[in-house]
């Protein structure tokens, strides 16, 4: 696990741009805050940049936020992803969980929830990491201990077989 | 006398011995007796054809007197007659002239009524066209409000970060200001749309002012900008050099423009290509307005149609029918026209003609 946290803001308020991250950067310490000021310049830094956690808004102009979660579904399916919806937004919130959105954030955003939703999020995807890596190490024990196996069969059963016969 | 009279004539022709009987005196007496008989014979003689020529006189007179009172008569029943047509006729023109004063009073109150009614009509024209403008308003909030959203946000935003940092004591003042001005600016663009909604809302009264067609359009796209980026549809407005400076009102102006731009929104929605162009020239005495789309266009026959009240092609729900109505007599009222063409395969393009402000007039901000 690396020991800086990297999150993409994406939203095509520059306002909004310029004081989320500073909060992030605020309240979480030692972040790294990327932003994206559009589902297609998000889609560009994803393919070379691997981020615990992208926040998007839901209404842009262009890709709106429900097809880049989609799109980041696809490309990156275990990047945690949350929602910035506008308040009362309920149909586009359950589209965004369908679509496999992790949490929703709702304008005017309260800074709490959503420095929680992102921790909650990213040490989701962070166990989800840990869980994957020790699958793949089990898998990889597995094979060696079948290797193991197939080894010791194909060997003759010199050195402890003697007692029985 | 008379004795004497009718004696006379048998005597005077009668046989002398009489007279010689008694001698020549009493002859003599006797003839002059006879002559003064026969003098006053004469004399009665000449008063009786005068008598007989008065009585004729006198009853000529008298017949021209029965004559002339028989015409006074006719004269008098003429007249009589004449005097009771005449009191007929009086009777007859005062019961006219009562008739006619009834009448008046009628006429006087059927104008009053029809100005009462007109002022109605007025009333309600501008109901309608305050409806309009809720109704335009109510479709316009849900972009509004995404638009309000987003600064309101911000404040929280960039307050949160001024709050945390004086928290952590960052003894940095200047990146607390920024934080607090950032704010500031949030706050009076969320202002600046709040009171633009009021002014638009407002059911003020209908003023007059020579205003800049350019201002309008500006205007209504900012209240329509947000949805109109949202959606992809591309904007393009080219007004020319000159001022187009008209004399109307303001807010019903850009309620004109909020209606057509609404309409091309929905007309685009489903365009391959979504582009709303707004173009206009200013002419000797008028200024011409077009506001073209890509969309689908106005099926054919529909042109005169679309301008009636609650006439629409959208969705039930969708439309209400009032907004190129309201344009229509908005548009009217400012002495202009408003006409709609939509050649096969192409979007609608609606023509404004506005008369120009007079040239010495000089323009007030909305």
């Amino acid at each position: 696990m690396t020991t800086t946290l990297g999150v993409l803001i994406v939203d095509d308020n520059p306002a909004l741009l310029q004081a989320l991250p500073r909060a992030l950067r605020l309240r979480m310490g030692g972040v790294t805050v990327e932003t994206a000021d559009s589902a297609a310049a998000a889609l560009e830094r994803i393919v070379t940049q691997d981020y615990d956690a992208i926040v998007t808004d839901i209404k842009m102009p262009g890709m709106d936020g429900l097809a880049l979660l989609a799109e980041i579904r696809a490309r990156r399916p275990d990047t945690p992803t949350l929602i910035i919806t506008g308040h009362g937004d309920n149909e586009l919130v359950v589209h965004a969980l369908r679509g496999g959105a992790c949490d929703f954030i709702q304008k005017p955003i309260d800074r709490d929830y959503l420095v929680a939703a992102l921790y909650r999020a990213i040490r989701a995807h962070v166990l989800n990491r840990r869980v994957k890596n020790r699958q793949l190490a089990l898998e990889c024990c597995a094979e060696e201990l079948e290797r193991i196996v197939q080894q010791l069969e194909r060997e003759p059963r010199a050195v402890p077989g003697g007692a029985e016969s | 006398m008379a004795e004497t009279v009718i004696q006379n004539p048998s005597a005077a022709a009668g046989p002398v011995p009489v007279f010689t009987r008694y001698g020549a005196g009493v002859e003599s007496r006797l003839r002059a007796h006879i002559e003064m008989l026969e003098r006053r014979l004469r004399q009665r003689d000449a008063q009786r054809r005068a008598m007989l020529h008065i009585l004729a006189d006198y009853e000529q007179d008298r017949r021209r007197l029965a004559r002339q009172t028989e015409r006074l008569d006719n004269s008098r029943r003429a007249v009589l007659h004449i005097l009771q047509h005449s009191h007929k006729d009086k009777l007859r023109l005062e019961a006219s002239r009562k008739a006619m004063i009834h009448i008046m009073g009628d006429l006087r109150e059927t104008t009053a009524e029809v100005q009462r009614r007109e002022q109605e009509l007025r009333d309600k024209q501008e109901q309608l066209v305050q409806a309009g403008k809720l109704a335009t308003l109510g479709e316009l909030t849900t972009g509004v409000a995404h638009e309000l959203n987003n600064p309101l946000n911000n404040i929280g935003l960039f307050v949160g970060n001024a709050v945390d940092l004086i928290e952590l004591a960052v003894t940095e003042k200047g990146e607390i200001v920024g934080e607090l001005r950032h704010a500031m600016q949030q706050v009076s663009k969320a202002t600046e749309i709040i009171s633009h909604l009021r002014t638009f809302g407002r059911a003020a009264p209908v003023s007059r002012a020579p205003i800049s067609l350019r201002e309008v359009i500006a205007r209504a796209l900012s209240l329509m900008g947000e949805q109109l980026r949202l959606r992809e549809i591309e904007v393009t407005v080219d007004l020319g050099p000159q001022e187009p400076l008209v004399v109307g009102n303001a807010i019903q102006l850009e309620q004109v423009f909020i209606n057509l731009l609404t309409n091309a929104r929905d007309a685009v929605a489903e365009s391959p290509r979504k582009e709303i162009r707004i173009s206009g020239a200013v002419g000797s005495a008028a200024v011409e307005i077009a506001v073209a789309d890509t969309g689908g266009g106005i099926p054919p026959g529909l042109e005169r149609r679309i301008f009636d009240p609650f006439f629409t092609t959208k969705e039930v729900g969708k439309g209400t029918g009032l907004g190129l109505s309201i344009t229509y007599g908005i548009i009217n009222e400012h002495g202009g026209t408003i006409s709609v063409v939509s050649p096969p395969g192409e979007g609608a393009r609606f023509l404004i003609h506005l008369p120009l402000a007079p040239a010495d007039t000089k323009q007030t901000s909305p």
